[in-house]
């Protein structure tokens, strides 16, 4: 047995290296940033780093852009995620592994790589153009830079992140309410809006969250794709290395950091108040 | 009339299939164009116009080797560094009950919200000075790998099942280094090579907090990559993907064999 008081002081020790290092590496870091961009040409704090992303067309139209692609690209990667999640663990089909494998592949390649498999497939001299140029003779549907290309790649992106996060939910579904549910005559459309997404409601959500701050964080695949569509971090990335003006991309960044963080736990935890005050008992526990 | 014992045709199931086949055929796809642009001659003459060649993959090679060299070198220094401020953390929160345990939980996860882009431009603006001895990009992709590594092996640290036969040796007399090394280490092997596997395979693929933190000397292959993709010709640049995928998507179906896939930025 140890001695109560070492004990205390080696737990101590250890939760501390943490935090210091998270300090000096990261809260440090951002606190400066936020600090920088809040402060004047006379040291004094002006907010018109601020004032000028939020009443500046460009930025207010970069915003609205950032939104609507994670948006689109939540919304898809969900429709066509929720039944392969199900599938993948389900109770039957001996392809279910190979596809859990499969699936999880593109995890982990960077933006950047994804970007380059929408050049590649949709750009200018890409497979699909390329090849109704070969049987046409016209080249078509060579949309890599367009908002759709952008859209694609960040649907790829999410695809993964979705399936993953809602397949640790699937085995709630009960068998046994979905074979009643087709007893009674439910069609398969009618299970999936009475049976399957009232189950994954709470991992749906933490999936369409995550996917939501997945979306605005991303900048790999924005840089390879964007042609004029822009995106905040890639203003941001414009405002330093392009245009220097690092306490522009302070500002922008820390209003993408409470973006973010605001998607990941802010979201979730709106839901389960939201479920805690419908049900008037304690909602599911999610995140 | 419907017959109770036979299984009708399950919808949920062959949609599910379809799907999931669908999804798997379009995320992979991208891989077969990749490679067979890279060994095509003068792609623009069509897959394969003017025969096999394998030049393009030789010569990516010439090219990109130093930084891929550099970033192997990175992501095993990242490891380092995980491993030393990692495992005490994972340690402390599998094994002890303590006020602020929920607070260092959160805290461990907290580089997850925060973009690469905005973390990179935070540490270059505060350590410009550190720019250039590769400090920052340590930093930096330390930051982004932490969470997945704790939250790779704390599970497993924290399992009862360890916890029992660690008991059992110490009441038999083994001291704590003996513990770790014939009980614990045997026991967590596959969460840590799971950890590592991940943490290497996020560092390699990191582009957008190294963004900011590279410099000409200290270059990761992402970022080479990069500008291939902005300049370079399309059958050198999937030639060079084709480089890269080949270190990472190994790593990633041993991941998911060993059950450690996790979600990283994009």
């Amino acid at each position: 047995m140890y001695q109560k008081s070492t004990n205390r002081i080696r737990v101590a020790v250890l939760s501390l290296i943490l935090p210091i290092i998270f300090c000096v590496l990261l809260f440090w870091p951002l606190l400066t940033l936020g600090l920088q961009s809040l402060a004047g040409t006379g040291g004094e704090i002006t907010f018109a780093q601020y004032r000028e992303i939020l009443t500046s067309h460009q930025y207010f139209k970069s915003f609205v852009n950032t939104f609507l692609l994670s948006l689109f690209s939540t919304l898809i990667a969900l429709a066509v995620g929720i039944p392969a999640a199900v599938y993948v663990e389900g109770k039957s089909g001996k392809d279910r592994k190979i596809l859990a494998v499969l699936l999880t592949i593109p995890l982990s390649l960077p933006g950047i790589v994804i970007g380059f498999f929408i050049i590649i497939t949709f750009g200018r001299t890409g497979i699909v153009p390329k090849s109704i140029e070969l049987i046409t003779g016209n080249r078509a549907l060579a949309f890599a830079y367009t908002f759709y290309g952008m859209l694609l790649g960040y649907v790829y992106f999410q695809i993964p992140r979705v399936v993953l996060t809602l397949r640790g939910a699937v085995s709630n579904i009960s068998q046994d309410v979905l074979d009643s549910a087709k007893m009674l005559g439910a069609s398969t459309f009618q299970s999936y809006v009475y049976v399957i997404i009232p189950t994954l409601k709470s991992s749906i959500i933490s999936a369409a969250s995550l996917s939501m701050a997945t979306g605005f964080g991303a900048f790999g695949t924005a840089a390879t794709l964007s042609r004029g569509y822009r995106v905040i971090p890639l203003e941001i990335a414009a405002a330093f290395t392009e245009n220097f003006q690092p306490k522009l991309a302070g500002a922008m960044s820390i209003i993408l950091v409470l973006i973010t963080i605001f998607m990941l736990f802010g979201i979730t935890r709106m839901a389960e108040l939201w479920e805690y005050r419908r049900s008037g008992k304690e909602g599911a526990r999610v995140l | 009339m419907r017959v109770k014992t036979q299984q009708p045709k399950d919808g949920i199931r062959s949609i599910g299939k379809m799907y999931a086949w669908g999804l798997a055929t379009v995320c992979l796809l991208p891989i077969v164009f990749v490679s067979s642009v890279a060994t095509t001659p003068v792609w623009q003459h069509g897959p394969w116009a003017g025969g096999f060649t394998l030049d393009w993959i030789i010569q990516s090679w010439m090219v990109i080797s130093p930084y891929a060299f550099f970033s192997i070198k990175l992501s095993l220094l990242v490891v380092m560094v995980d491993f030393i401020i990692g495992i005490p953390t994972s340690w402390v929160l599998a094994r002890h009950r303590f006020p602020g345990r929920d607070v260092l939980l959160s805290l461990a996860n907290v580089p997850i919200a925060v973009p690469g882009i905005a973390m990179g431009l935070a540490l270059i603006i505060t350590y410009p000075l550190l720019r250039k001895s590769g400090f920052l990009l340590v930093a930096g992709h330390f930051l982004y790998t932490l969470p997945f590594f704790i939250g790779s092996l704390t599970p497993q640290l924290g399992n009862p099942s360890v916890h029992d036969a660690e008991e059992v040796a110490a009441t038999l007399g083994a001291n704590f280094p003996k513990r770790v090394i014939h009980v614990i280490y045997p026991k967590v092997r596959t969460s840590l090579l799971a950890a590592v596997i991940m943490v290497v395979t996020l560092s390699l693929g990191e582009f957008n907090i190294s963004f900011f933190l590279f410099n000409p000397q200290n270059k990761p292959l992402p970022v080479e990559l990069y500008s291939a993709y902005i300049t370079g010709r399309l059958e050198m640049a999937a030639a060079i993907t084709l480089w890269f995928l080949c270190f990472v998507v190994p790593a990633a179906i041993l991941l998911e064999r060993l059950g450690g896939s996790k979600v990283g930025q994009a």
